[in-house]
This record gives structure tokens, C-alpha cells and sequence, in this order.
């Protein structure tokens, strides 16, 4: 994968992929959530 | 490029940042501004600031020669600061301590750590451990910078770090921790732009894709020297013989040491109390990420893939042409770069250093003045922040000291050194302050004091790397480390010291709840 025969190293390069992928997603999802407990908190 | 245009480009930069430092100063007003920003600070330059702090001029150049040096292995890092450092962090660490710090009205990491377990003893230990561990990884910052700039521009490395180290100091100083945000947020996107353009130039001049240089690498792997071959290396996209010295050096030092020791770094956790809700922690998790793949990533990447450069422009590996691993990244954007560049790069260095040494000395201002010695300077101001503006000053005069003890190819292992402490110290107190409410004062307590007393008994006389430059075994004991045998000298303290503080808050808590 990626040109790279040694998973030790490929599976370095997928995590850090993997977690940029993840990160983009969650914070586009979440941009403007906040938490929900702490909302309910302030209302009361 | 002439030295009069790089100067104006510097003093540019400096005025700029003095800008950022007086716009600090003119809006902080007390000690909670001066330390938090009064927990109101803008989600993207929290996490530029929190990317910026983590990524220092060791992870440019110390971590990179690494790279061109050991090879890809050093990913790992890249992807466990992404995964544990920010992913991990801002998820399950971030909120918690967000509210815990609110809850307990602490400013400071040390103040966290005290108010939560209710003892004076735990705050002022946690700032003794900052105050005093902390200049070692200030000064092995200020030393990458330095060896940056005398490389590539042949400056006075003296001149150099005096005027840098100035500079700072002015803006963390004045501007408090505003000050500090500001500029990171300016230096971090400096470092982004850089070193992004540095991984574009690289296929650029090489002429090859993604793949295919990754599949010379791996052809290359027969130009190993034979000095390094003994360590355990098998190539540049290829993990060291599982076992190896370089093995160990890889995974329980640098990898785990940083990848672990991130988690509990007081400069980074205090980031987390900044902001003004968990929405902007949210936010925080897709800059940081973005941040880190595209800074650290680029340069471990680029760091491996030099050889190939090297190998065809000055027909030899990167090793073989600088001894010296810190010095071969800066050697690659001398050669590799386009002439321009080298004044971009150099406030991308400065930038680096900067942003981290702005976040050190901060941290260790506020460890001394707001932890250490809370009533100095405040009998008739109560919110007076002279006490930490002296604690800063200290801590910049201890750590400039101590960076000319240095010696070469530090730059990575002080690093990982700082943080392996950092972990095995304030991990366990940190997590369980979040998590586990049955954790004692008194678990608390002598879970810090095993990870300090673990910590240094490692480094004095089990670890190799630091046992036999400090020298106290040997003279006490007539052999380099107490366990010869291998791989003993080669695991990282952190491997020792962690598990045993992890065991003792366990246990200690268990014998002492009520």
C-alpha cells in the first residue's frame, strides 16, 4: 500500500489518513454543536 | 537571497509579532486574562495555537533528520499526534477538563491538579516538576532554531539565539497568554504554508509521483550504512529489526515517549480551559488534524525521501553527508529549495521555535508566579501579574543557560525525554482527575512522587542514552547502567516509570479511600 511493502510502516500513513478523514467529518458534523448536557445546565 | 532583504523580511516579522504582543497587552486587564484570556479565545486560533505549541523546531528538524536518518518509522509519531494528541485529547481529555476548570476556577495545569485533589502539596510539586524539567525541552527548542539559522544563513548562532530569544520574551512577558495565541496563531499558519510548499517542491524538482518515489526509497534500502545496519535498519520504508536498539529507540522513546507524553503536557492542557465551550473544542479537532498531517507529515515524509535528493544530487545518503542528523534538514532546504525560500523558511523556523518557547516560557512563568509563589507581588494588587511576569523571566534566563550545555543530535531525544516525564508524572493524576472519582489525594499524591523518583532513577541509571553522558552510575557503581544486559539499557524510562505511577494511584487509593 501506498508504494510501501512493510505494513509497520503503511499502517502509519493509513492512521494518520484515517484520522484526517475522521477529522474533517466529525468537525463538520459537530461545527456548531455544542455539548448537550452543558446546554440543558444553562437553560436551568 | 541578500542578507539586507532577509533582514527587512525579519524585522518585518518582528514588528508584526510585537503588533500581536501589544494587542495582548492592551487586552489583558487581570491575572485571569493574563493566564486564560479569560477562558473566551477563538476556536481556530486555540488550535493553531495548540498545533503550533506541539510542533516545535525538534519536530522540523530533529524528528526530520531523524526521518532522512532511520526512515519512515518516525510516521508513527505523526499519526499518534493526530490520533492521541488531538483526536484523543480534544474528545475524551478536552470537555472534561474544560468544565473541571471552570468547576475549580484553575488557571493553570498545577492549579488544576491542586484544587481537584484539594492539596497545596500537589499544586506546588506539579510547578516544581514544570519549573524545573520544562527548560530542558525550552533549551532544546532554542537549540533547533539556532542550528537552523547558523546553517542556512551563517548567522552568529549567539546573535542569533539572543535575538530570537528577546523577541519572545517581550511579547509572553507584555501580552500574557493573549500575546501568545496571537502570535501562534500567525506562526502556525506560517509553518502550514511552509511546509506544505516544501512537500509540493519536493515531486516538483524530483519529477515523480507519490508512489513511485516511495517505491525507490524502498529500492535504495542496499545504501544503508553498515553502522546503521548494525542498529537494525532495513531501509527507509521499512519498521527496524523488531528488538533492535534502533527498534527500541523508535518505539519506546520517540513513539510512545512523545505519542503518550503529548497527552499530559501542562502547556497544552491549560489550551483546553481557554475556550468557552465544547463547540470550539469540536472545531479544534478538524484544525488540529489538518494541522498536523500537513506540518509534521509532510516533513517526516519529506525527511525519508531526501536520500533520494541527496542520492542524486550529491551522489550520497543524507547520513553519510552530514554526521550530525540535526543538521539535515536544514542542509536539504539549502540545496532543495528554491533561493527564496530560505527567508520563508527561516520564519517558519523562527515561527516554530517561537510559538513553542512562547508556551513554555508562559507555562513556566505561571507555574512559578500563580503556583509556586501565588502572594508575590499581590499585597495591595490581588490581581497582579508581576509574580508570573518574573517566573517568565527566570525561566528564560534558566533555559538560555542551559542550551549552551547542549551537545549535537539532542534535538529529538530532549524531546522525548521531556515528555516521557511529563506522561509517567501527570498522565495518571490528569486522567484520573477526569474519569476516576474514587482516586485519593493521597494516590494522587504518590503517583506524581513514583513518576518523578521512577523518571529520574530510569535516566540516572537504566537508560543508556542518558545514564552514560550524565555519568552518576558509573561513578557510583562502576558500570554504565545497573542492568547491562540487553535490551534493558535501550527501553525508554517512560516504559519503567508510567506502570509504576499508573500502579501506585491504584493501589494507594484503594488502601486510603474512606
Amino acid at each position: 500500500m501506498f508504494g510501501i511493502d512493510d505494513p509497520g510502516i503503511w499502517l502509519a500513513y493509513l492512521l494518520a489518513f484515517a484520522c484526517l478523514v475522521f477529522s474533517v467529518i466529525y468537525g463538520i458534523v459537530n461545527w456548531n454543536k455544542d455539548d448537550e448536557k452543558e446546554n440543558s445546565q444553562r437553560n436551568q | 537571497m541578500s542578507t539586507l532583504l532577509l533582514g527587512i523580511i525579519v524585522i518585518i516579522y518582528v514588528f508584526i509579532l510585537a503588533w500581536l504582543g501589544w494587542l495582548g497587552y492592551r487586552q489583558t486587564k487581570n491575572s485571569s486574562d493574563y493566564l486564560l484570556g479569560d477562558r473566551k479565545i477563538n476556536p481556530m486560533i486555540m488550535a493553531l495555537s495548540y498545533g503550533a505549541t506541539f510542533i516545535s523546531t525538534s519536530a522540523i528538524v530533529g524528528f526530520g533528520g531523524v526521518a532522512a536518518t532511520f526512515g519512515m518509522g518516525i510516521q508513527w509519531l505523526c499519526a499518534l499526534n493526530m490520533f492521541v494528541g488531538v483526536i484523543i485529547a480534544f474528545l475524551f481529555f478536552g470537555g472534561r477538563t474544560r468544565a473541571l476548570g471552570v468547576k475549580h476556577d484553575a488557571h493553570t495545569f498545577p492549579q488544576l491538579m491542586g484544587y481537584y485533589y484539594d492539596s497545596l502539596l500537589i499544586k506546588r510539586i506539579c510547578a516544581a516538576v514544570i519549573f524545573i524539567s520544562m527548560p530542558i525541552y525550552a533549551a532544546v527548542v532554542m537549540k533547533g532554531g539556532a542550528v537552523f539559522i547558523e546553517q542556512v544563513f551563517n548567522l552568529d548562532i549567539n546573535i542569533a539565539l539572543f535575538i530570537f530569544t528577546v523577541v519572545v520574551a517581550i511579547y509572553v512577558i507584555s501580552g500574557g497568554i493573549k500575546g501568545v495565541l496571537y502570535t501562534d496563531a500567525l506562526q502556525g499558519m506560517i509553518m502550514f504554508a511552509s511546509l506544505l510548499f516544501i512537500l509540493v517542491w519536493f515531486y516538483k524538482i524530483m519529477d515523480i509521483g507519490f508512489l513511485e518515489a516511495n517505491r525507490k526509497l524502498t529500492d535504495i534500502a542496499y545504501l544503508v550504512p553498515d553502522r546503521l545496519k548494525d542498529l537494525g535498519h532495513q531501509g527507509w520504508t521499512a519498521m527496524p529489526v523488531t528488538g533492535s536498539p534502533q527498534w527500541y529507540t523508535l518505539v519506546t522513546s520517540l513513539i510512545m515517549g512523545v505519542g503518550i507524553g503529548c497527552l499530559a503536557q501542562p502547556q497544552l492542557v491549560v489550551r483546553f480551559m481557554m475556550v468557552e465551550n465544547n463547540k470550539q473544542l469540536n472545531r479544534g479537532i478538524l484544525i488540529g488534524c489538518i494541522f498536523i498531517f500537513f506540518t509534521v507529515g509532510s516533513i517526516y515524509h519529506i525527511g525519508a525521501l531526501s536520500n533520494l535528493f541527496f542520492l542524486k544530487t550529491e551522489g550520497m545518503i543524507a547520513s553519510e553527508l552530514v554526521s550530525d542528523i540535526d543538521r539535515i534538514i536544514p542542509l536539504y532546504i539549502d540545496k532543495a529549495m528554491p533561493g527564496w525560500f530560505g527567508a520563508i523558511f527561516m520564519l517558519c523556523m523562527m515561527s516554530a521555535s517561537m510559538s513553542t518557547l512562547s508556551a513554555q516560557f508562559h507555562t513556566m512563568g505561571a507555574a512559578f508566579g500563580a503556583d509556586a509563589f501565588p502572594k508575590l507581588g499581590r499585597s495591595k494588587n490581588p490581581n497582579s501579574t508581576i509574580a508570573v511576569r518574573i517566573g517568565v523571566v527566570v525561566a528564560i534566563i534558566v533555559s538560555y543557560a542551559i542550551c549552551y550545555t547542549l551537545s549535537a543530535n539532542v534535538i529529538a531525544r530532549g524531546t522525548a525525554l521531556f515528555m516521557g516525564v511529563c506522561a509517567a508524572t501527570f498522565l495518571p493524576v490528569y486522567f484520573c482527575s477526569l474519569y476516576c472519582k474514587w482516586v485519593t489525594k493521597e494516590g494522587a499524591l504518590a503517583s506524581i512522587c513514583t513518576g518523578i523518583f521512577a523518571s529520574v532513577f530510569a535516566m540516572l541509571f537504566l537508560h543508556k542514552a542518558e545514564a552514560i553522558p550524565i555519568g552518576l552510575c558509573r561513578s557510583l557503581f562502576g558500570c554504565d547502567v545497573l542492568i547491562e544486559s540487553y535490551p534493558w539499557p535501550m527501553i525508554d524510562p517512560l516504559l519503567f516509570a508510567l506502570p509504576l505511577s499508573i500502579t501506585t494511584i491504584i493501589l494507594v487509593s484503594l488502601l486510603t479511600r474512606k
